[in-house]
């Protein structure tokens, strides 16, 4: 790793993978919808904001996860700033947690997880369906959160294996 | 007690204000743009109208982009998974394709007259063309089904424009920027469509199921039984917001122990999806095209219009020729049997005398024939013969005197 340090812009490029990642993600809606599983989906988003600002990483700035919400609105078709604000209160919930947490444990996380995007789909439908008068499938929101709850732990150990690479 | 509700309160006033040394903004500061975000949008104003065809440009364009990758394993997947079943598929298809040609004939003749009724039933004449617009992001998103093409205001598309799969219904625009527009598919939870059932000939309303198919909705008690299997539905172009007999789905009966279920199930496979048309529809009231016609620049259309309005005039023109010509013959033929009543009741007449005239004839020839032979026929005395007035009597004279009942 310390030769990819001397790599000056690769290592960059390593650094700001997580946010590249963001984006592409955000842009693509990389969810394997194509597989065309009744109700499967998951927020890949939410996994990876969660993480990171846990993590407090460096280069995952607050701003451009917001701009991210905003692109995911313009991809998905929902009204502008409602992503923005779910991920928004992502990282309130992070950084809360992070505040009061001595001991961090991941199976705690994983919960703690559980609990903010049960929260922020609870948010995100009432309002979609009160103020915007979206018609929605509550049962796609719930399987949604079970999936993006179920791979947090696979995802989890694979951003550990880049933070170890990076930290290395 | 006091302490716990310190350290929350510290807890949260840190996690909404205290920003790190990398940070720009707060979170604080973030969240209440994104409410005051989420209120603009909701709020239909110009600026944001068009600052966020901007953005939607920008960001479809970067989507299509970044979605190539995925794409490409999508595609790859699909031909895989094609290729299995590619021989039954083939067979299927050529079948199909058999039976198709042999209706498409008859469908053509019924389209185009379907075509001259409608535009004769309007007070406008609606000429539509078909563009082909490419899918640059179809995300297939659980929450709202829905695609985007690289075609939009620049191409007049508008809000509400049609969208088809060759000649299948797929969808509605509901977003128009400038080179893009977005389309809500008929699957989508939000998507109503007027339809007519066929052959039963019910009106219904479809909803997409925020997947695959389509639900029938709205539709009056008890007629939901008259279903088949063999139903089709497609638009019944009530609310002119999809144009009437294009053709959607064929019906799917569910039936479960407790309910029965009516599913659509679309012609159109909404994820495989590549190109779509776009109908462009321009109006023009026919008064106007009227006044047009005197300009000496026609267009084909206009065109067409003069020589169905001269057809017409002449059509109306042979009408009354006819009509007067159909008076005279009634009046002609009204005569002719009076004449044949005068000629049959002259007939008569001459019958009647020709009768009288030969039974005097007869009568004569008696009489005369009477006075020769009435001596042989007569009885007499001494000799033999009929009594007079008899018809034996009458026969003999007329006989000569030949008596035949002896």
């Amino acid at each position: 790793m310390s030769s990819l340090r001397s790599k000056g812009s690769f290592f960059k490029l390593y650094s700001w993978l997580p946010l590249i990642i963001l984006v592409v993600s955000v842009l693509n809606e990389f969810d394997f919808n194509y597989l065309n599983l009744d109700y499967f989906s998951f927020n890949f988003p939410f996994i990876l904001i969660f993480f990171f600002t846990l993590k407090e990483f460096k280069n995952f700035d607050y701003f451009l996860v917001f701009v991210a919400g905003l692109f995911n609105d313009t991809v998905v078709g929902l009204p502008l700033g409602i992503s923005s604000l779910s991920y928004m209160l992502i990282c309130i919930a992070t950084a809360y947690i992070r505040n009061i947490t001595i001991r961090p444990s991941p199976i705690k996380d994983w919960f703690y997880f559980l609990l903010v995007i049960s929260l922020i789909n609870s948010l995100n439908y009432s309002l979609l369906t009160l103020f915007f008068s979206f018609n929605l499938n509550l049962m796609n929101y719930l399987v949604n959160t079970f999936f993006t709850f179920s791979f947090y732990i696979i995802f989890v150990s694979i951003f550990k294996y880049y933070l170890k690479g990076l930290n290395d | 007690m006091a302490s716990s509700r310190d350290d929350f309160i510290i807890a949260i006033r840190s996690a909404f204000l205290k920003k790190s040394t990398q940070q720009k903004f707060s979170l604080l500061t973030l969240v209440f743009v994104s409410m005051f975000i989420i209120l603009l949008s909701s709020l239909d104003f110009k600026v944001i109208r068009y600052l966020k065809i901007g953005i939607n440009e920008l960001v479809y364009r970067s989507s299509f982009v970044v979605s190539i990758p995925e794409n490409f394993v999508k595609t790859t997947f699909k031909e895989i998974s094609e290729y299995t079943t590619f021989f039954n598929n083939y067979k299927n298809d050529q079948k199909e394709l058999s039976e198709l040609k042999s209706n498409y004939v008859s469908n053509e003749i019924i389209q185009y007259e379907n075509d001259e009724l409608k535009e004769l039933i309007n007070d406008y004449i609606s000429s539509s063309d078909k563009i082909l617009a490419k899918i640059i992001v179809d995300h297939d998103s659980p929450f709202l089904k829905s695609i985007i093409i690289n075609k939009g205001s620049k191409d007049n598309i508008k809000i509400g424009t049609n969208i088809y799969d060759q000649s299948y219904l797929v969808g509605r625009v509901i977003e128009v920027n400038f080179k893009t527009s977005r389309v809500l598919l008929l699957s989508d939870l939000n998507s109503n469509v007027p339809v007519t059932i066929a052959p039963q000939n019910i009106q219904a309303i479809i909803t997409g199921d925020g997947k695959n198919y389509g639900q029938i909705k709205y539709i009056k008690g008890g007629l939901s039984d008259e279903f088949t299997e063999k139903s089709i539905v497609y638009t019944s172009g009530t609310g002119a917001i999809f144009k009437s007999g294009t053709p959607i789905g064929k019906l799917k009966v569910l039936k479960n122990e407790k309910n029965t279920k009516y599913n659509v199930e679309f012609y159109s496979d909404y994820s495989q999806l590549k190109y779509v048309f776009a109908e462009i529809i321009t109006k023009s009231e026919i008064q106007d095209l009227k006044q047009e016609n005197t300009n000496e620049n026609k267009t084909p259309i206009t065109a067409k219009i003069q020589i169905l309005e001269d057809e017409k005039e002449i059509i109306e023109e042979t009408n009354l020729k006819f009509k007067d010509e159909n008076e005279n013959l009634k009046n002609e033929i009204n005569n002719l049997n009076n004449k044949i009543l005068n000629f049959k009741n002259e007939i008569l007449t001459q019958k009647k005398t020709i009768n009288q005239f030969n039974i005097d004839k007869d009568e004569l020839e008696f009489l005369r024939l009477n006075l020769i032979y009435s001596n042989k026929c007569q009885r007499k005395l001494f000799s033999t013969g009929y009594k007079v007035g008899t018809p034996e009597y009458k026969e003999c004279v007329l006989n000569k005197g030949k008596k035949i009942y002896e």
